[in-house]
């Protein structure tokens, strides 16, 4: 074929600075290390990776949310361990309490402690975290959850619980409510309580009971009556709820044994002692009291003088129900912290997951977007041979003219 | 005597022809368009004498260029497409570019603003992640409108390489049409010989002008070439040039169109019959690359700004009020055409961002309905009567005007072009920031059973009807009652652990109520520390609320990122193949036309020697003319 002069310096230029242009790509790739360097080199692998950079945004933010996380729950944590510490102490002293060698004087000095304690336990519930907020007060982080004023310590919080996107499918609440650690606590056993009319006379003591039938639980108030007449004493069970004129006993009414089971509807306590004619007592469906009420009314019957046997009943049956009541307490807070502890083992195994994840994020985007060193360099040493081939070929070509030899 | 000096005298003459030629061709050998030139020699003929014929020499009977029409035309059809494809690659190369450093495009700032909401949900009332927010918000907005200015630059400088290539095409047009004329006369004035030079010029004036536009050309004897473009719009007939000139489309006066001079009417030629050359790749690119990524991004920027609004209204803000808009952004553009008779405006509204593409809308009234096209796919999406049913997410509407609309009437919708440049923050303070859920739930401590309600969540028709004042639920016998008995919604049948859906609100109650137990559901007014609505922005940043649900925001980014890197790639691929086939028949047509320089070294050997020959002839006659004379002596 013909070669026109023009056409072979047009290739031969064109040639080389496109080798050129290739050498130059080539050494920007190595320089900056990265294959892709417009999405046009490889638009799968751009958008890709735009896709996986945003996944590891996001995970390394799940990442930041889990350290939030754990320290208000850690903070909850340490602030509950208190708490705990102190309802144990509170128990002793409870205990202790009931022993019958004490007198008045001591009882008062124990209610003394105990008051000490109750001041405590408001300063636990109105912990702040680092930032000033009450950690205690549900969403109302600003306000002071518990005050004590002249009915009581009273809740300002709410029921709220704030909750944190801690891992792609799981939000995790950061706080429990004051509301649900101190205040709802059931009375009694959890179901119903059991008390002594204060007006009783005779040094009948009833016990917390228990539930012995969870299906045939009614909710209902009951009134348990006595009467002593000719040396017997017997008692009369009545549904106040159905029946308020205590017209019909339930069947459990009978004769009176201390110590013996009394059952009905479920419900099993029993009572001890002498009660005397027309004392009575009651059974109530279990209703939610604060630890404060619990030892706000503890303190109150230590120091109320226990004169007589009555006076001494008055006092173990007001023992009995503090302890219960503290018990229950316990019971909520521990259940508590056993929640917030499963919440931070959770963090835990989601940290490593996160931290797996977070690898594996980078290698993909690693080998999405990173150059091939090895394989970059062997590239470049053999278009810079292709380059300089061609060159020097073009150089030689060139130089061949046969007008050189014409003389 | 005579003839033999007659023949060595024509032998002379032919010679010089050739080393003239030779010279032509070797001082153009660099000259674009330039055909290498031949001399045609033929025997002069013989003379009859006594002895039969005697020859008379030679006659140089043509000086033809090499030129081969259908090449000519390959290669002009080859310049076309490629000068088409290298302005689509150099254009789309600068987006390609604007979206090629994952640390400053769109994702970053689209991260760091859910990374900050994240940071006030972890802590609602920090008023330095409050503050960060919105810092971080204002990036954002930022980011979006220097990503839509940069390709609103674009669109300007498409603008001024349209205006250049129309230049450039009247004065190609300018130069053919008197080179047909100075053609034809010199044609005319040599007896049919044609003049190589110009006939050169003629047809690199045409290959330029098909580098800007692809033109059809037909050659009519007697009158020079005719060139056509567009659908048989007429540059040049003969010696009459018609100009084109860029003038702004009806519907975008910021968007020049081509309009082609007939006398004193101007006629729009359609975008879709300019094809090929440097003004079909813009136009290409422009229609099928920087709208669609203009459009693109603002749908991103609409769609972000309506799921955190809707998110931000159902909020609360550390003022207790209700949340507010985020972000501003501008909802479709609607031009009417300027041509239109009447005066009627057409409106359109967002009414699902789930559904929106990214696609402009034109519509046509015929008089009684309006068609609506969605020029994505041409595909009519809807012909009726206004107000529409929402189509692709949008609704329309019209507003009379005082000259009622006439057949013909049309507008163009373009419903998220402006979504990118428009985007803005519209909080002013850090407190208006809405964090907190707007209702709070509570089981009261006298409750005897355990049940515990949840916290709950709105939706928007909670806006409609929002909680004044706390809403008391009482459980009785399996069912779930307001009190007072009445409110919307209510009674509803009890089941431990499942939604109770009242007022756009959702909650559940679980676990085991007695009867009489109460649960109150009441206007959140102090809650600070609550961070529920900023956890439920913070979910926006995975939520797929784009593409009728198949795409995150940031996925709908990645899609344009990597819609770009195609075409991109698609265009240099194609215009390396182009550049492969104008190579080869360029090289085809050099190989017949081009001058190749030890060819043409050889050729002036060739006629230095006949030269020299012949004027060793013309020395013999000499010779034996003295013969003849020193006969005499």
């Amino acid at each position: 074929m013909r070669i026109s002069t023009a056409s072979f310096y047009e290739n031969a230029s064109g040639k080389i600075s496109q080798l050129q242009s290739t050498l130059a790509e080539k050494q920007t790739q190595i320089a900056s290390g990265r294959r892709i360097l417009t999405p046009a080199d490889d638009p799968v692998g751009a958008a890709a990776a735009l896709d996986v950079s945003q996944a590891q945004a996001v995970n390394t933010q799940y990442g930041a949310n889990r350290e939030s996380a754990k320290n208000a729950l850690s903070l909850q944590e340490s602030s509950l361990g208190q708490y705990t510490n102190l309802l144990q102490n509170i128990k002793t002293l409870t205990i202790a309490a009931g022993n019958a060698a004490l007198d008045d004087t001591q009882r008062k000095s124990i209610a003394t402690e105990l008051s000490g304690n109750l001041e405590d336990l408001v300063g636990i519930s109105n912990t702040r975290d680092s930032a000033g907020n009450y950690i205690f007060a549900g969403y109302k982080s600003t306000v002071q959850p518990f005050a004590q004023t002249a009915a009581g310590v009273t809740y300002s919080g709410d029921q709220g619980q704030r909750l944190l996107q801690v891992s792609a499918s799981r939000q995790l609440a950061l706080n429990d409510s004051g509301d649900a650690i101190f205040q709802n606590i059931k009375t009694g056993n959890g179901k119903f309580t059991t008390a002594a009319a204060s007006v009783n006379t005779g040094t009948g003591i009833v016990n917390p009971g228990s539930v012995t039938n969870q299906a045939a639980l009614t909710n209902h108030n009951y009134s348990i009556d006595f009467n002593v007449a000719g040396g017997n004493t017997s008692f009369n069970v009545y549904d106040l709820t159905l029946d308020p004129g205590r017209t019909a006993p339930l069947a459990a009414s009978g004769p009176y044994v201390s110590g013996q089971a009394i059952s009905f509807d479920g419900v099993q306590f029993d009572i001890s002692g002498a009660p005397a004619n027309n004392d009575k007592f009651s059974l109530q469906p279990s209703t939610n009291q604060s630890v404060f009420k619990t030892v706000g009314d503890l303190i109150n019957t230590l120091n109320t003088p226990a004169t007589g046997a009555t006076g001494k009943a008055a006092l173990q049956t007001g023992l009995s129900i503090a302890n219960g009541n503290l018990s229950a307490a316990l019971d909520t807070v521990l259940t508590v912290r056993a929640s917030g502890g499963a919440r931070l083992q959770e963090l835990d195994m989601l940290d490593s997951e996160g931290a797996d994840r977070g690898l594996q994020y980078a290698a993909r985007l690693s080998s999405l977007q990173d150059l091939d060193y090895a394989k970059a360099i062997t590239e470049l040493t053999q278009q810079q041979v292709t380059l300089q081939a061609a060159q020097q070929s073009f150089v030689k070509i060139a130089n061949l003219s046969l007008f050189d030899y014409i003389r | 005597m005579a003839s033999i000096l007659g023949v060595g005298q024509s032998g002379l003459a032919a010679a010089q022809v050739g080393i003239t030629t030779t010279g032509h061709n070797i001082t153009n050998a660099a000259t674009p368009g330039y055909s290498r030139q031949l001399v045609i020699q033929n025997s002069a003929g013989g003379q009859l004498t006594g002895n039969g014929f005697v020859g008379q020499g030679t006659e140089v009977s043509a000086i033809r260029r090499v030129y081969d029409n259908y090449t000519a035309e390959r290669v002009n059809s080859a310049q076309t497409s490629k000068a088409a494809l290298d302005t689509y690659a150099s254009q789309i190369s600068q987006i390609n570019n604007l979206f090629a450093d994952a640390t400053t495009g769109l994702s970053p700032a689209l991260q760091d603003f859910f990374s900050k909401v994240q940071g006030v949900a972890a802590n609602p009332g920090g008023n330095a992640e409050r503050q960060t927010l919105l810092s971080s918000a204002a990036g954002l907005t930022g980011r979006f409108q220097s990503v839509d200015g940069q390709l609103a630059q674009i669109s300007e400088g498409i603008n001024t390489q349209i205006a250049g290539s129309v230049t450039n095409i009247n004065s190609f047009s300018k130069q053919i049409a008197s080179l047909n004329d100075a053609i034809e006369k010199a044609t005319a004035g040599a007896n049919g010989v044609p003049p190589n030079d110009l006939l050169d010029q003629r047809d690199l004036a045409i290959t330029e002008l098909s580098k800007e536009v692809k033109v059809s050309v037909s050659n009519q004897p007697g009158s020079g070439y005719n060139v056509t473009i567009g659908n048989g719009q007429p540059l040049v007939i003969g010696t009459t040039v018609f100009t084109v000139q860029p003038v702004p489309s009806v519907t975008d006066q910021s968007r020049l169109e081509l309009a082609y001079q007939n006398g004193t009417s101007l006629t729009r030629i359609p975008e879709s019959a300019i094809a090929g050359g440097n003004l079909g790749g813009l136009f290409d690119f422009r229609a099928n690359s920087l709208d669609p990524a203009r459009n693109e991004l603002g749908r991103v920027a609409i769609g972000l700004a309506s799921a955190v609004n809707d998110q931000s209204r159902l909020g609360l803000d550390q003022n207790g009020q209700p949340g507010k808009v985020f972000f501003n952004v501008a909802g479709p553009k609607i031009t009417p055409s300027s041509i239109n008779t009447g005066n009627e405006q057409i409106g359109a509204n967002i009414s699902d961002v789930n559904a929106l593409t990214a696609s402009d809308y034109r519509i046509a009234y015929d008089g009684s309905n309006y068609k609506i096209t969605r020029l994505k796919d041409n595909v009519v999406v809807s012909n009726g009567a206004f107000p529409t049913a929402a189509v692709d997410g949008i609704t329309f509407n019209k507003t009379a005007g005082s000259i009622p609309a006439a057949i013909g009437d049309n507008y163009l919708v373009r419903p998220t072009v402006d979504g990118g440049a428009s985007i803005a923050l519209a909080l002013t303070d850090k407190s208006q920031i809405a964090a907190a859920a707007p209702i709070v739930t509570a089981a009261p401590s006298a409750n005897g059973g355990n049940a515990r309600i949840s916290a709950g969540s709105v939706n928007a028709n909670y806006l409609a009807a929002p909680l004044v004042s706390t809403l008391t639920l009482r459980y009785n016998a399996g069912s779930i009652d307001s009190v007072p008995a009445g409110a919307s919604g209510f009674p509803q049948a009890f089941a431990s652990g499942s939604n109770l859906t009242f007022g756009g609100i959702t909650l559940s109650i679980t676990g085991v109520p007695v009867n009489g137990d109460i649960f109150t559901v009441a206007p959140n007014t102090t809650g600070v520390g609550d961070g529920r609505n900023a956890v439920a922005l913070g979910a926006l940043q995975t939520a797929a609320k784009l593409d009728n649900g198949t795409s995150t925001f940031a996925s709908a980014f990645g899609q344009l990122v990597s819609n770009v890197g195609n075409k991109t790639r698609e265009v240099q691929v194609s215009g390396a193949a182009e550049s492969k086939l104008l190579a080869n028949t360029l090289a085809i047509q050099q190989s017949q036309s081009g001058v190749n320089l030890d060819e043409e070294a050889s050729n002036l050997l060739r006629y230095q020697q006949a030269y020299q020959a012949a004027g060793k002839i013309m020395q013999t006659a000499s010779t034996l003319f003295d013969v003849l004379l020193s006969l005499g002596k």
